[in-house]
């Protein structure tokens, strides 16, 4: 209790040191805000660890996360986490042509960077001419501000499918500053100047502070008007935090959601958005060794894993269930072609197992395995050491497998043998993640993790952005991949996505397991405002970018 | 004068040897920063392949240039100082990041260091000297504390004393929430500072006090039965003096070598201490250049640890002969 008193007449003092000393000697006694109070700040982990260094350079690897939605921000807001149009940021609207090269955006009237200068389509235009946005090399014919706030795109091929990455992750930068920087690669960025709800305030290797932008375009916003990030190198401090209620806002892993609620000030969320799966080395065409690349051991053992013991043993039944099809659910409901692949089977099915197995031709073993002309299958099982969640499920995996009678031996191995085995296809099953995608619509997972395009015969390093670690190659899907990228119209994407799920749910290079969890906790006894199950308008962890920026200027104070 | 030349020509050869694997010991490491760094961020949701091109740009790796002329450049630059730019915390030159976490590691570990010396030697003296007695209990209790694993040891004591009793902060070296723009020269944040400072020293002490009691207790048992000792308390001599005067400074001598030695190691701080309580310091910046094959910071953290190391045992070297005075005879 003393403490708190002490914390808050020194963060009132903050900056006159020697008032600072008056105040600890004499601290009134009768003073206890909270940190719902307006002049204390709302404190934030987004993962970042100690020693902070300050770099707001939205192209830096190792940009803070504050700079990505509070800071800078991107011209339209996509909530990946429903099915809803983007809303406006700093666009107001935008229109595609009818083949989809060209593309019209509207900005809002108004704007003005936080330095207080006018923001313009130019500033937008040089965006999209900056060089390390790199979109010279991926089709941009021409960037032109056609009056103040229009500014018309011009690609020289569709770009449907690339909506999110122009519209909601291109992050809009100031040509007045911008122009004078030498080299992107080592700027800092030490003050910022975006047209986000926040500026910077300081920076400490322990934390940083960012506070209320003054030129922001909505009046009143943000009611918070100071946010402080602090560095943690522990899980286990930030959920000691979250329970004396000094934290107000993360996104992490807590096994025990329970404990950290308890106190009353902290509310929890969990949003699963990235699929785990086994990837399977499938393609014998492209080098891959290994019974896995027989269809009928795929679909064997899909029916084999008990995903139900998998999803309560490994990951404590926090993880959302998977969709064959990789469409998130019940997000891309309208996605989904046939409801019977709404969801991966939740309980094993050994006798079905078999009888696929029978059917391709393989025979039990004396010693309860199956196999084929006296060789039995016999598959190695890969997860990271030290990535827990994934070593049980692989463990649990074996073990339902062998039930089933067929052979898996789960292994663990360094990040680094992982990775090179991942990406150069020399490997049999590999524990692994999906990524999820950032709008209502699987076709970035078919595009970069099924498309013969996105991958590269074994033996070679799959290229950058290319995420087919399982080396599948299939003219049909390859067709409706490039279909699906030509057309915005609903009902020709639906038959193509129809036609890549009937594959690749057959296929199944990827053998879905469950939806990683993704929590978030939150002070709602002291702010308002957060993302809520009713009202999930953003994603809600801190760490999201662009989503932190709309909630942090969302948030009220609790009076 | 030909033993200290002789001395300082081994280290010398030493240093050189050390600095040499240094630069060598990272570059056989398998991987390469970038990759590692596209690979974290995936595991955070989507990365445009634009970021990517701008990773590979930034962090790519130079290897085209041939070893020697890496050593060589290396050579020259840590002549002048020049220590890289860590990747982890691009673009922070390394020399900064070391300069700025070396004197929490140095107040903190180095004074738990002292305490635990100090408290084991005199505790271990006085059960040496009390043998037989219900103190020899204290022996079997210290190394209990010292065998559970630090990590263990160091939660435990959080979850009891920071989160249920409150006493103590959770983490940090100073309060971030009252003092947001940094350390500052001010009484309020001294004190603030040394208030997170107890229980991390607690932790540190009571994992490594065990040690030295231990190490001291025998030796004095093994001291107490010397013919000198039998003839002190012949003479008459009181046994406060025997204790002080006879048995403990010679018993004493072998420790204060292994003392030496754990004083060069200080700066490498306590990985596991920096991250449980997100204590600033050195054993982080190696735990994390490690992780993410930032080979500038880890020769930075290394070659650091390296020199005190060495000159903590060279000064070992030269001041052992006043100590004892056998070594100075023999020597």
């Amino acid at each position: 209790m003393n403490r708190t008193k002490r914390s808050t007449a020194l963060a009132l003092a903050a900056g006159a040191a020697a008032l600072a000393l008056a105040f600890t000697g004499c601290a009134p006694s009768s003073d206890d805000g909270g940190s719902g109070d307006s002049s204390a700040a709302l404190r934030v982990w987004a993962g970042s660890q100690t020693p902070i260094t300050a770099n707001f350079n939205p192209f830096a690897p190792t940009v803070l996360h504050a700079a990505l939605g509070p800071i800078y921000e991107t011209l339209f807001f996509f909530n990946k986490t429903a099915d809803e149009a983007p809303t406006g940021l700093i666009g107001d609207s935008f229109e595609f042509n009818e083949d989809g090269t060209v593309l019209t955006v509207k900005l809002k009237d108004g704007v003005k960077w936080s330095d207080g200068e006018a923001f313009t389509a130019d500033d937008v235009v040089f965006t999209f001419e900056y060089e390390a946005n790199g979109y010279a090399d991926k089709g941009l014919v021409s960037a032109e501000a056609t009056d103040d706030t229009t500014v018309v795109l011009t690609f020289d091929s569709p770009q449907f499918t690339r909506e999110f990455a122009i519209l909601g992750s291109t992050w809009i930068l100031p040509e007045h500053v911008w122009s004078q920087v030498e080299d992107f690669a080592t700027f800092t960025d030490e003050n910022p100047v975006g047209t986000g709800p926040y500026v910077v305030d300081s920076v400490t290797e322990a934390s940083y502070t960012v506070v209320a932008n003054e030129n922001y375009r909505e009046e009143g916003k943000p009611a918070v008007k100071k946010v402080q990030y602090i560095g943690l190198d522990a899980n286990q401090s930030a959920q000691d935090l979250l329970s004396a209620g000094e934290l107000d806002w993360t996104g992490m892993f807590i096994p025990n959601p329970d404990d950290v609620t308890a106190n009353g000030i902290i509310s929890t969320i969990n949003t699963p958005q990235d699929p785990t799966v086994l990837y399977t080395c499938a393609n014998a065409a492209l080098g891959c060794v290994g019974e896995q690349t027989d269809v009928a051991v795929r679909q064997a053992l899909n029916v084999a894993i008990d995903r139900a013991t998998i999803k309560e043993k490994a990951f404590v039944g926090l993880t959302g269930d998977i969709s064959p099809t990789f469409a998130l659910l019940p997000r891309d409901e309208k996605w989904l072609a046939d409801p019977a692949n709404a969801i991966s089977p939740q309980s094993p099915n050994a006798a079905e197992a078999g009888s696929i197995l029978e059917a391709a031709g393989y025979t039990k073993g004396s010693d309860g395995f199956y196999g084929k002309d006296g060789a039995p299958i016999e598959l190695d099982l890969i997860s990271v050491d030290g990535w827990t969640d994934y070593n049980d499920a692989a463990k649990l995996i074996a073990e339902q497998a062998a039930e089933a009678g067929i052979k898996v031996n789960a292994s663990t191995v360094q990040w680094q043998e992982f990775s090179d085995a991942r990406q150069t296809g020399q490997y049999e099953l590999i524990m692994g993640g999906v990524i999820g995608t950032s709008v209502a619509d699987p076709y970035q997972i078919y595009n970069d993790w099924f498309d013969g395009k996105s991958t590269i015969k074994v033996g070679e390093q799959l290229l950058p952005g290319t995420w087919n670690f399982s080396r599948y190659d299939n003219p049909v899907v390859n067709d409706a991949v490039a279909a699906a990228a030509a057309t915005n119209d609903e009902a020709a994407k639906q038959a193509a996505y129809a036609t890549i799920q009937t594959e690749i749910v057959r296929d199944l290079p990827y053998i879905p397991l469950v939806i990683n969890a993704t929590q978030t906790f939150t002070n709602s006894k002291d702010y308002t405002g957060w993302p809520t199950e009713d009202d999930l308008y953003a994603f809600p962890p801190a760490w999201g970018a662009s989503a932190a920026g709309v909630i942090l200027a969302n948030l009220t104070p609790a009076k | 004068m030909k033993f200290y030349a002789r001395r300082i020509t081994i280290y010398l050869v030493t240093l050189w040897a050390t600095i040499s694997l240094n630069f060598l010991l990272p570059r056989l490491m398998p991987g390469d920063p970038a990759e590692i760094l596209i690979a974290k961020m995936q595991r955070a949701g989507e990365v445009s392949e634009t970021t990517i091109r701008n990773i590979r740009l930034i962090l790519g790796s130079g290897s085209d240039v041939p070893l020697w002329e890496q050593y060589l450049g290396y050579w020259g630059r840590l002549l002048h100082g020049d220590l890289g730019i860590s990747v982890t915390k691009y673009p922070t030159p390394v020399t900064e990041l070391i300069a700025n976490a070396l004197p929490w590691t140095l107040v903190l570990v180095g004074l738990s260091t002292v305490i635990a010396f100090v408290l084991g030697i005199g505790i271990g003296a006085w059960v040496g000297w009390r043998r037989g007695t219900w103190v020899d209990h204290l022996v079997p209790g210290t190394t209990v504390l010292q065998s559970i694993p630090y990590f263990w040891l160091a939660l435990i004591l959080v979850a009891v004393f920071a989160v249920n009793l409150r006493w103590f902060p959770i983490f940090g070296g100073y309060d971030v929430f009252a003092f947001p723009s940094g350390p500052e020269p001010t009484l309020a944040f001294l004190s603030d500072a040394i208030y997170h400072g107890i229980l991390p020293a607690i932790t540190i002490v009571l994992s490594s006090v065990g040690g030295w009691l231990f190490g001291m207790r025998n030796m004095m048992v093994a001291t107490l039965s010397e013919d000198y000792i039998i003839t002190a308390e012949a003479k008459g001599l009181r046994p406060g003096r025997i204790l002080r005067a006879y048995a403990s400074r010679n018993a004493a001598i072998p420790s204060i070598a292994g003392f030496s030695i754990t004083l060069g190691f200080v700066v490498a701080g306590s990985i596991v201490m920096e991250q449980v309580f997100t204590y600033p310091g050195v054993g982080k910046l190696m735990f994390q250049a490690v992780q993410n094959n930032d080979y500038a910071l880890m020769q930075g953290v290394f070659l650091v640890i390296t020199i005190t190391v060495l000159a903590a045992n060279f000064l070992m070297d030269l001041v052992y002969g006043f100590i004892d005075p056998r070594a100075r005879h023999n020597a």
